[in-house]
């Protein structure tokens, strides 16, 4: 068991990471939007940076403080960022109705991209105020609103660039280039031997250099082998005998023996009076005194 | 003698040869979903703000009790809320108590459905009967005040009263 816990604190970190980087929809809430007054902006309330969120729910309470004769119609209310009109609005009428009681609501919405959400809003009609305003968004994020966003995504694409096909020959070509021209330009035949011309004298004597050349280099080489192997086997050689003299004079040492037996002290102190070194009583009695005057000078005695 | 024994054995017989009546009782199950459902939303506590008293109220250092109503068939139930009128547990009292108590429409989900739920509401002694004419949700919470008979003062312990909610069918 104790073997295995290990084992299993690290599946449960692998799977915690596992789950981080899920690509299935979390939901959230925001925090009260309507607490820095009864207008507020979605930019300030929702999560920045997260394209695929939609909000789905709407939750606030609000108390109405109003005199029961009086009408009074409260609207929570976001405005249509990409048009005219609004595109959340839930009216409660309170007209009639005496004040004081807290109203709490959930209101379910069909899903909607934040960037349809404009600007939030508290809006009383007629006669009375709201007291205690909380506005909650609860909201929805698909991490694969943007499939190339995670490789993990079902629709994500491997993305191939284009790469664009260029004519090489149009762009460079050698036999224009005039280095090429010069280099493969025919030069003076003169200035080289035509091995053609050798006749075949001067043919067999060319090979019979070579061939001795080339046992020369061969008897060189095989002497540089013969010259190393010995240096080896005599580097080997001195190796052992160092070996074996080192044993050899180790070997006293091992065998070497200390004699035991008892020491005895051989000097004895015999008791005696010391007297006093008056000499010296005198001479720290003047360094005291003189002490004593160089102090007394510091306060002008 | 013979004759009945014969006339017997031969009723006997006869009640062998003829077959019984048949007979099965078939069970219909059905189960009913309430429509009305009561949550405990706070749990009251009582404070002491003097030997003789005690009292939901916060200014006291007391909380209010608060139990939810969630209807969802409109105009099919009264919730009945009745505020305690003896302790359900508590040390023994040396005198008698007097109580008082009141429960309120706290917080609704319905503004104009039940908005005239506070007003609408019948009161019988510590018992209030609201008529729950909306689906939604509705918090009520509820005051107790228990006083010390003779301005004694409430032994040291502890006390338990008792918030009575029922969602009765019309």
């Amino acid at each position: 068991m104790l073997r295995q816990l290990p084992l299993l604190v690290v599946l449960g970190c692998w799977v915690g990471y596992s789950y981080s980087e899920s690509i299935a929809p979390y939901y959230g809430t925001t925090p009260n939007a309507a607490s820095g007054g009864h207008t507020w902006s979605m930019d300030n309330v929702l999560p920045s940076g997260v394209p695929g969120l939609d909000i789905d729910l709407v939750i606030y309470n609000y108390t109405p403080i109003k005199e029961t004769q009086d009408d009074m119609i409260v609207h929570i209310q976001n405005e249509n960022a990409n048009g005219t009109g609004y595109i959340f609005r839930e009216s409660d009428d309170w007209s009639g109705v005496r004040g004081g009681t807290e109203i709490r609501k959930v209101v379910p919405v069909t899903p909607v991209n934040r960037s349809q959400w404009g600007n939030g809003s508290i809006e009383v009609e007629g006669t009375g105020t709201v007291d205690n305003a909380s506005v909650i968004y609860n909201y929805r994020v698909d991490p694969c609103y943007n499939p190339q966003s995670n490789p993990n995504c079902p629709e994500y694409e491997v993305q191939i660039p284009e790469i664009e096909t260029v004519d090489v020959d149009s762009l460079y070509d050698p036999l224009e280039d005039e280095t090429v021209k010069n280099a493969t330009a025919s030069t003076d035949a003169d200035r080289y031997d035509d091995e053609d011309s050798l006749s075949e004298e001067e043919r067999l004597k060319e090979e019979e250099e070579e061939e001795k050349d080339s046992k020369e280099r061969l008897e060189k080489a095989l002497a540089a082998v013969d010259n190393t192997i010995m240096f080896a086997e005599a580097f080997a050689q001195d190796q052992l005998l160092q070996a074996m003299n080192m044993a050899i004079n180790m070997s006293p040492y091992y065998s070497a023996s200390i004699n035991g037996g008892t020491y005895k002290e051989s000097v004895v102190l015999v008791d005696k009076e010391l007297p006093e070194n008056k000499r010296g009583l005198r001479n720290g009695l003047a360094q005291q005194l003189l002490h004593e005057k160089m102090i007394e000078m510091q306060y002008n005695k | 003698m013979f004759k009945r024994l014969s006339v017997l054995s031969m009723i006997l017989v006869s009640i062998q040869l003829v077959p019984t009546a048949q007979s099965a009782e078939v069970p219909i199950n059905g189960t009913v979903q309430s429509r009305c459902v009561i949550t405990t939303d706070t749990a009251g506590v009582y404070g002491n703000p003097n030997a003789y008293t005690l009292t939901t109220d916060p200014s006291s250092g007391g909380q209010l009790p608060v139990v939810r109503f969630d209807v969802t068939l409109a105009d099919a139930y009264y919730a009945e809320i009745t505020a305690p009128t003896s302790f359900s547990s508590s040390p023994t009292l040396p005198d008698t108590v007097t109580w008082t108590g009141d429960t309120t429409v706290q917080t609704v989900s319905d503004a104009t459905g039940m908005g005239q739920y506070e007003a609408s509401k019948v009161e019988l002694g510590m018992t209030d009967k609201y008529d729950l004419t909306a689906t939604g949700s509705t918090w009520f919470k509820t005051s107790s005040v228990a006083t010390m008979g003779g301005n004694k003062a409430f032994p040291g312990g502890n006390y338990t009263a008792l918030v009575e909610a029922q969602c009765i069918a019309q």
